[in-house]
């Protein structure tokens, strides 16, 4: 065993305390871990920037250090194997709910847990009597544990950040993973009741690494070596050439001349997530009739987290960037008790199977006893997806009906309510001019068999479904004594306006409108809408078939569409927010009457109501952040799928309830799956690009904020985002360069 | 009957085979016209797919030893190439060199008791060899030599790692190598069935590799937490308890349970995408001793009605006794939770659905025991030792899950550390079959 090779420093192990200045490890330890973004479990799949732990570089210098630290074709074999034995114990600690008889001893942490276990790996240890005894030495703390195995792998001090940095970066999905789980976990996760910190990781880590490499010091030279000979200049050229004719094509698209004339009252006002998908079927719909469209941000700006009085389970409904303030039951309308009965019912039925499933012997007569009917409803789901999901969902109805459920908002305090409806209302700028009918528009999308179901709903929401906080924000601005209020901010809401709540599924391009307690007298006018929402719907799903390569025509569109949700073997559903590459701010009127395809965000923005720049402010440091993850995201996982993505649904395996490995085991594969981005293996889809940001406002009104704003001059400073300003007043559009002053643009 | 001398041979047990295959064929193609969608390698998937399903189809239909030891060996040649499905992936490279050498050596046992077969018996059909009594001890040898291809193909352990290591094959081929391939070693055992039948030594060598496989697959099963492998390790458990059926002399109820577990796992492995959102719920062990009992009755009434659709006697004193008790158990798992939601008071409701489940149990069974009656193939032999041995791991097994939570306050004995250890390790697919570094996974 080479492992040998040292076996003095190990024997000295235990009366040779390191000497290391501790101040210094530990800011070795957190700024290891700030190279490191973080990746959410599959429950709620958040976009992220996935080396958005180089941001604060220029963008070319960061692509070079993402080549260096996660392209590479080669890991040392001894490398590998610390690799394995990592993935092994991370697997079995990290595991929700996959196993039955689960890794004992978790609840005292990562570190503590697999420290008592590894005592008994002899994979790791091979039976030598040295090595298990010092693995029974190592001190307690994860933070001693690492001095130690740093001084035996023998690390200079002045390398010791960039070591543990490779010790993170040589398994970079697993290591996004915990540093979600630090850093940014949801409520239910912070006070998990199997915990880890940043330090147990590079504790086990080490470990491992003195057990199996104890030449593990190579690395630092395999890393530098890397970044020599990384050039990323042609790659580079080829994404800023993209950019410049995507940019180029879409100023020319917007018109510069203010065309909002004498507003007349429009039939309705349908307030539609800022998400790439919202933009077609906006124009889809605004052909039908009067309909006057806005986009803002699809939590409707009430951060909440949202609690289901029928199933008990709670989950955050707002940006991560965000903590919910409130948390709000919703229970159906009509005979809470019997839907409660109906789920307990559908629970029981699980129950039955699942007692006998996960235990001994039974699994035998298991199979035995479902084999004919699992084999049917095989074969019914493979060959008639569409007969299958009618049959599932007249069982489900028959035993645990549907049921819309309705907002408790009592628990948010009257002033919080008010300012939640100001500050939707101002932000994009809807403040006169108020239709009778107005329509909040969540979205969400509806697969099967999909792991990453969850990428495809709305971002804004925390990766969830955003029906919720539309029924939150109407039940707001219903009320009459909020309207009240409303008036001494200057918004006089018409008494005959009525505010609804929907929810667009972007899978189907259905639209369900949550129509309980209307008034009588919208009947008429809701039903048109329904009807205009319809051939909306055929418009944009015989668009978005094209898009999938499907021939159809608008008439039988819809179900083309509606197919894709139902099947089980479809691993391309939707192309979810696909070839995104801009987000622009400002009136509708600017965009209207182009065709943006699908690739922009829109938020809705008057900068003449907004003197002081509150709003804007608002919207370039959070919404925009979030399409900077998404865009950042959908161009990584391009870029490349290995690396940076999910790698072919094919082959995928879930681990643990939380992620994606692929085939027997490998990295936790962070990032969008190659079926979301590729056409094939061979042909991209997404088009990686920088996000363009373009906002109809003053260069003056903007200069202030970026001022104000790091992350701001971050992003637009070190080339990470595009920011074109479309003057009003100059008649004018400028680009931001790099040293935040005004230039021409493409 | 059709008898294309002096090649084939074609019984209700090929039909059997051919129906299981074709079945799951149709349903996989129709799946993956859609889920293999824009993959390189799609053509060839379904090139090599018709060429293995063509090949089991003959395969199965085979009388002459040694047409049926060449078709063996393609088909399973097939397989390896499926499983590779990109040859740029190295681990995925490794599992199908690992599938290769397991069966090449399957080959090498299943070869020399063919030859055994023929040099003793001097014929080379199978039926003809099978319709008169051998008598000389080399059979043994060949029956042996034939239970260890039986191991290879099936994954019985120790020859098990091929198949758990088997993952990086698309979902697809999964789902095709545990509804297929894997299951012929069921296949070969109960084709020779009468000739085993005349070895009861060989038979409980059989049987105790299958209780070992049984046991070792399910708590390996338990143990996984990612879906595909838990799904591998059931697989080979399941492989188990077929083997051990057929140890009983219960080859009928052999070939059923490879039909329906085929059926359920190549299912299972489809929907493996849906593993994230299917939800654990608590099952509240352990129940109350009252609770406990209740349930038991079920699962006696279960186990009774079992017996009666599946046309057994309740009280055998031969093998068959352990497939009745083996339903009550089931019987007794399924009627706990309708017992412990509904309180006592629903004692009518869950004996009765769990008697319903029984006979449902029996009537699938019954199905496949009727279409193999010509064969007589069905000969439940004498209890022995080895048998009560197997029963009282088995309930223990069951029980230990059900009773035996440990409490969080008291420290695990280390023993149990150890064990959990030993058996984390002995489940993890071969070293090179894991994609180690990330970058090394092709699509």
């Amino acid at each position: 065993m080479k492992t040998m090779t040292k076996p003095k420093l190990m024997e000295k192990k235990a009366n040779n305390m390191p000497v290391n200045n501790r101040y210094s490890l530990d800011t070795a330890i957190t700024n290891s871990w700030s190279k490191v973004a973080p990746f959410w479990p599959l429950r709620n799949l958040i976009a992220v920037n996935p080396i958005a732990g180089f941001e604060n570089l220029a963008f070319e210098e960061a692509l070079k250090h993402a080549n260096a630290y996660f392209q590479q074709k080669e890991m040392p074999e001894k490398m590998q194997q610390v690799n394995r034995q990592t993935i092994k114990w991370l697997q079995v600690f990290f595991d929700e709910g996959q196993s039955t008889i689960q890794m004992p001893l978790r609840h005292l942490g990562l570190i503590k847990s697999t420290l008592l276990l590894l005592r008994f790996d002899n994979q790791l240890h091979k039976n030598e009597p040295q090595k298990r005894q010092w693995l029974e030495r190592l001190p307690q703390r994860p933070e001693a544990v690492i001095a130690e195995a740093l001084l035996y792998l023998g690390t200079p001090t002045d390398e010791q950040e960039q070591f543990l940095t490779l010790m993170l970066t040589t398994l970079p999905g697993w290591a996004a993973y915990i540093q979600y789980r630090t850093n940014w976990a949801d409520p239910q996760d912070t006070a998990h009741p199997y915990p880890v910190t940043q330090s147990d990781y590079l504790a086990l880590r080490l470990v491992l690494t003195c057990l199996i490499w104890p030449e593990a010091k190579q690395l630092l030279s395999c890393h530098q070596k890397a970044l020599q000979n990384t050039d990323i200049s042609e790659p580079y050229q080829r994404i800023a050439d993209n950019e410049a004719v995507y940019q180029k094509e879409l100023v020319k698209k917007l018109v510069s001349l203010d065309v909002s004339k004498e507003k007349s009252r429009p039939t309705a006002q349908l307030i539609f997530c800022i998400d790439v998908r919202s933009e077609p079927f906006r124009r889809a719909l605004e052909t039908q009739g009067d309909y006057e469209t806005y986009g803002f941000a699809g939590f409707f700006g009430v951060p909440i987290s949202i609690e289901s009085a029928v199933t008990g389970e709670s989950y955050v409904s707002c940006p991560v960037l965000l903590k919910p303030t409130h948390n709000i039951i919703e229970k159906p309308n009509t005979s809470y008790q019997s839907y409660k009965s109906g789920f307990e019912k559908l629970q029981s039925i699980k129950k039955l199977y699942q007692s006998l499933k996960y235990t001994f012997t039974t699994p035998f007569s298991l199979v035995e006893t479902m084999g004919i009917a699992s084999g049917l409803w095989m074969g019914l789901k493979s060959l008639t997806p569409r007969g299958s999901a009618a049959i599932q969902s007249i069982l489900k109805n028959a035993i645990a009906p549907n049921h819309s459920p309705n907002p408790d908002i009592q628990t948010i305090p009257f002033e919080q309510q008010v300012t939640y409806g100001v500050g939707s209302l101002k932000m994009m700028g809807l403040t006169e001019n108020f239709a009778p009918l107005i329509i909040f528009c969540g979205h969400g999308s509806t697969t099967q068999n999909n792991a990453y179901a969850t990428v495809l709903d709305c971002g804004a929401c925390g990766g969830r479904h955003g029906a919720s906080n539309a029924r939150i924000l109407t039940a707001i601005l219903n009320s009459k004594k909020v309207r009240n209020a409303l008036k001494k901010h200057h918004i006089e809401i018409p008494e005959d306006t009525f505010f609804l709540a929907a929810e667009h599924n972007t899978t189907t391009d259905e639209v369900e409108i949550y129509d309980y307690n209307f008034p009588e007298s919208f009947a008429i006018q809701i039903e048109s809408l329904r009807q205009d929402l319809k051939n909306a719907r055929n418009e944009n799903s015989f668009r978005r078939s094209k898009e999938m390569g499907v021939n159809t025509n608008t008439k039988r569109a819809n179900k083309v569409t509606a197919l894709r949700a139902q099947d089980w073997a479809q691993v391309r559903p939707e192309w979810g927010l696909a070839k995104n590459a801009a987000f622009i701010v400002g009136p509708r009127w600017l965009t209207k009457n182009v065709d943006l395809e699908g690739r922009s965000f829109l938020h809705s923005y008057e900068w003449k109501k907004d003197g002081d720049g509150t709003s804007l402010t608002t919207i370039l440091t959070a919404p925009m952040v979030v399409a900077q993850w998404i865009n950042a995201q959908y161009f990584f996982s391009t870029f490349d799928n290995v690396a940076f993505g999910g790698g072919s649904k094919i082959t995928k395996n879930i681990t643990g309830k939380i992620g994606i490995m692929q085939g027997n085991a490998s990295d936790l594969m962070h990032g969008l799956p190659l079926q979301s981005v590729f056409k094939s293996d061979n042909k991209p889809y997404h088009q990686p690009m920088r996000l363009t940001v373009i906002v109809y406002a003053p260069k003056s009104h903007i200069d202030p904020i970026i001022k104000q704003h790091d992350v701001l001059q971050k992003l637009f400073g070190n080339g990470w985002v595009n920011l074109i300003c479309h003057d009003p007043n100059a008649k004018q559009k400028f680009s931001l360069q790099r040293n935040l002053t005004w230039g021409k643009p493409h | 009957m059709l008898d294309i001398e002096p090649l084939f041979h074609i019984d209700n047990l090929s039909l059997i085979m051919m129906g299981l295959v074709g079945f799951v064929t149709i349903s996989i193609v129709s799946f993956s016209s859609r889920y293999l969608k824009g993959d390189r390698k799609q053509s060839f998937f379904y090139l090599n797919l018709a060429i293995l399903i063509s090949i089991i189809f003959i395969m199965v239909s085979a009388d002459h030893l040694f047409l049926l030891l060449v078709l063996w060996a393609a088909s399973n040649y097939f397989l390896t190439r499926l499983m590779r499905h990109k040859r740029e992936w190295e681990a995925a490279r490794q599992s199908s060199i690992l599938a290769i050498k397991n069966f090449g050596l399957g080959l090498i046992f299943l070869g020399s008791s063919f030859s055994i077969l023929y040099i003793v018996t001097g014929e080379t059909s199978i039926q003809i060899m099978l319709s008169k009594p051998i008598e000389t001890p080399w059979v043994i040898i060949s029956g042996l030599l034939m239970l260890l291809a039986t191991m290879t193909q099936s994954a019985l352990w120790p020859f098990h790692r091929w198949l758990t290591s088997s993952l990086n094959s698309p979902t697809p081929v999964s789902a095709i190598m545990h509804a297929g391939l894997v299951n012929g070693g069921g296949f070969i055992l109960a084709r020779f069935a009468p000739m085993l039948l005349e070895q009861p030594v060989t038979l409980n060598i059989i049987f105790i590799t299958g209780v070992i496989t049984a046991t070792l697959g399910i708590l390996w099963k338990l143990m996984q937490s990612d879906v595909k492998r838990m799904l591998a390790c059931s697989t080979m458990g399941q492989m188990g308890f077929m083997i051990a059926q057929c140890g009983l002399g219960l080859f009928p109820a052999a070939v059923a349970h490879l039909c329906w577990h085929g059926l359920f796992k190549a299912y299972l492995f489809l929907a493996s995408g849906s593993a994230a959102q299917e939800q654990r719920l608590d099952l509240e062990y352990p129940p109350s001793l009252k609770h406990f009992s209740m349930a038991l009755i079920g699962g006696a009434l279960g186990a009774y009605m079992f017996s009666l659709t599946s046309g057994k006697n309740i009280f055998a004193a031969d093998t068959t006794l352990l497939l009745i008790l083996l339903a009550m158990i089931a019987g007794t798992q399924f009627a706990l939770p309708i017992l412990r939601r509904h309180s006592l008071v629903k004692i009518p409701l869950a004996t009765l659905v769990t008697a319903l489940i029984g006979a449902l149990y029996g009537l699938s069974m019954c199905f496949i025991e009727q279409l193999l009656t010509p064969l007589a193939i069905s000969n439940p032999q004498p209890l022995n030792g080895l048998h009560l041995l197997a029963l009282f791991v088995l309930t223990g097994a069951w029980l230990a899950i059900l009773f035996g939570r440990h409490p969080k306050q008291k420290q695990i004995p280390t023993w149990m550390l150890k064990i959990y250890v030993r058996m984390l390790n002995a489940s993890q697919p071969h070293p090179k079959t894991v994609t180690a570094h990330r970058n090394q996974y092709q699509f």
